[in-house]
């Protein structure tokens, strides 16, 4: 068979999936970029080619200091950074920990490893009410222990404010570790254990062995999972949407932001503008993820 | 000796509190809500951390099934459910059906540009909803205005959006698991008499069974669980129960009783469904983050 040949014969099997990726992510990105340069509003949004064309005029707007979006977006990008920052690292921290520990043999491990699995199977949208219902400043758990330790005099409003975005941190180490926990176990799982004799032989203590066999042997693996929850981490919407509501005041993130400038006020160009931005950054981080696996596969 | 069993015993105490520390961070939030669901609107409504006998109870003053029996009275939950069901089977029949033929493509045809769409596939799966969502919701508009064919709104609207997101991860899973069955066993359908597709759907279909349940199940399940377009694209007719949800709370009553226990239902098939499938999804999951 000719390569030509081959070529169409393959065409044809993807052609479904080919059209369905065309139609949601292909053509609505590259137009979302077109309508980021377009002065598009409510009632332009049928006759979108005559909406005049305003060159950058949307990202001075969403970016300048100077304007309420741009505060606006700009704080919303700060806040999906510094969320990251928090929640990616204590994430993959409280996983590795829960790896190591699950890794040994004991009676009840295959329930516990199911138990654990429990958040990150739980739909965001069941998870993220229950939080929401548990940070209740009058009703909730979390104000309660509180006050009976004796930690605060009254009554914390968890939800609006300076501390939401910290409930949402908790809130969302608490559904994400477990699927780090269980990256991080396929791991430990292909370690070779002739290593770990090996550098017993050689008069490794505890902990020389994790830092000399099970350190090492896990950085791929770990390269990759945080430079994917970095990337998902701009993701982010479930929790903030959720737990916060459509309007968080200062707590917005990136896609409830541009969520609540394009669907409430109708301001779809700019709304495009902020998504195009996401869109690049992300791809840069894609960039950059295939790179170090390239990298990995040659190591 | 003593000394040696001494640590021995000390170290699985020790052990055994990890263990449980870690399960009760996990399940707190669970027995919360599973209390929450028993408890009246009443007795949540007048709780007050600050008075003592009016503290949040683990256990519920008056045990009450209202709470279950009642979940379409305030919220029409059970139309939600109704329209999930619709949106997340047709979800998963449509992601099955294309993401079976585009993976065997890939694991047994030779062809130029296979890299670069199993590049493209990849990749898609990074952008966030956001990135696309306005261009997308005025793709629904245009058609209703050129074409007359309403899709916000609609199920097969949703049912083709949420289809599309299931594919990614589908394609490539389903193309690892068609991987691992020998490639001689098409090759002798085809000397046979098969064609390729006749060799895919008579031969490796019955195979590829597990593949496809954990490709249906994590497409059900994603359709089930979607929030973002769902507030965009759905409205009165096709709102899923990842929305619904949400009405409990209202500017004028907080129904928190009413929510814990439709949260319980939403859970219950996602899972239901998921523990029947658990190894394949799991190991397609991990295999997603590391190898790719």
């Amino acid at each position: 068979m000719s390569s030509q040949a081959r070529g169409r014969r393959a065409f044809k099997f993807i052609l479904p999936a080919l059209l369905c990726m065309l139609f949601v992510h292909i053509i609505p990105i590259f137009w979302g970029a077109y309508i980021a340069f377009i002065d598009l509003d409510i009632y332009t949004i049928t006759r979108w080619m005559q909406a005049p064309f305003v060159g950058l005029r949307n990202f001075f707007t969403v970016f300048s200091p100077a304007t309420d979006v741009g505060v606006r977006y700009l704080r919303s990008i700060w806040n999906v950074v510094y969320f990251g920052l928090i929640t990616i690292p204590a994430g993959y921290f409280i996983g590795l920990l829960v790896a190591l520990l699950l890794n040994r043999k004991f009676f009840g491990r295959t329930l516990v490893r199911g138990l654990i699995l429990l958040p990150y199977i739980t739909p965001d949208s069941v998870a993220y009410n229950v939080w929401r219902f548990i940070f209740q400043a009058r009703i909730g758990i979390v104000n309660k222990y509180l006050l009976a330790l004796g930690l605060i005099e009254e009554p914390i409003i968890w939800l609006v404010g300076d501390r939401a975005i910290y409930a949402v941190m908790i809130a969302s180490v608490w559904k994400g570790w477990p699927f780090a926990c269980l990256v991080l176990l396929a791991g430990l799982q292909s370690i070779p254990q002739e290593l770990y004799e090996a550098a017993k032989i050689d008069g490794a203590s505890s902990f020389g062995l994790f830092r000399f066999v099970t350190f090492p042997m896990l950085r791929p693996v770990s390269a990759t999972l945080l430079l994917l929850s970095a990337i998902w981490n701009f993701h982010a919407f479930n929790q903030f949407y959720i737990l916060l509501g459509a309007d968080p005041g200062k707590t917005h993130v990136p896609s409830t932001f541009i969520l609540q400038e394009a669907f409430t006020n109708f301001h779809f160009g700019q709304g495009a503008a902020m998504s195009v931005f996401l869109t690049v950054v992300v791809l840069l981080m894609t960039v950059a993820i295939l790179r170090v696996r390239r990298r990995g596969e040659e190591w | 000796m003593v000394r040696r069993t001494f640590w021995a015993i000390l170290g699985r105490i020790l052990f055994g509190l990890a263990v449980f520390l870690v399960l009760a961070g996990v399940l707190i939030p669970y027995l919360w809500m599973v209390s929450g669901s028993f408890k009246t609107t009443l007795e949540i409504q007048s709780a007050d951390v600050l008075k003592p006998e009016l503290s949040p109870r683990w256990f519920p003053r008056k045990f009450t099934w209202e709470n279950y029996l009642r979940v379409n009275r305030t919220v029409r939950m059970l139309d939600y459910f109704r329209n999930s069901i619709i949106i997340s089977v047709g979800t998963m029949v449509f992601s099955v059906g294309i993401s079976l033929f585009a993976a065997y493509a890939l694991s047994r045809f030779t062809f130029s540009w296979k890299r670069m769409y199993t590049l493209a596939v990849l990749s898609t799966q990074m952008f966030p909803g956001i990135s696309f969502l306005i261009p997308y919701f005025m793709m629904f508009v245009l058609i209703k205005h050129y074409l007359g064919l309403p899709m916000q709104n609609t199920y097969w609207g949703m049912i083709f959006t949420y289809t599309s997101f299931a594919l990614p991860f589908s394609i490539l899973m389903l193309r690892n698991f068609l991987d691992s069955i020998p490639r001689e066993i098409d090759e002798q359908a085809q000397i046979d008499g098969c064609t390729p597709a006749g060799a895919l759907l008579r031969v490796i279909l019955p195979l590829a069974k597990p593949g496809i349940a954990a490709v249906g199940i994590y497409s059900f399940i994603m359709a089930w669980n979607e929030v973002l377009f769902a507030t965009v694209l759905t409205g009165r007719e096709t709102k899923t129960v990842a929305l619904g949800l949400l009405e409990y709370i209202t500017a004028q009553q907080a129904r928190w009783a009413g929510m814990m226990a439709a949260c319980i239902l939403v859970s219950i098939p996602v899972l239901v469904l998921f523990s029947l499938m658990q190894r394949y999804i799991i190991e397609g999951l991990v295999a997603g983050a590391t190898k790719g």
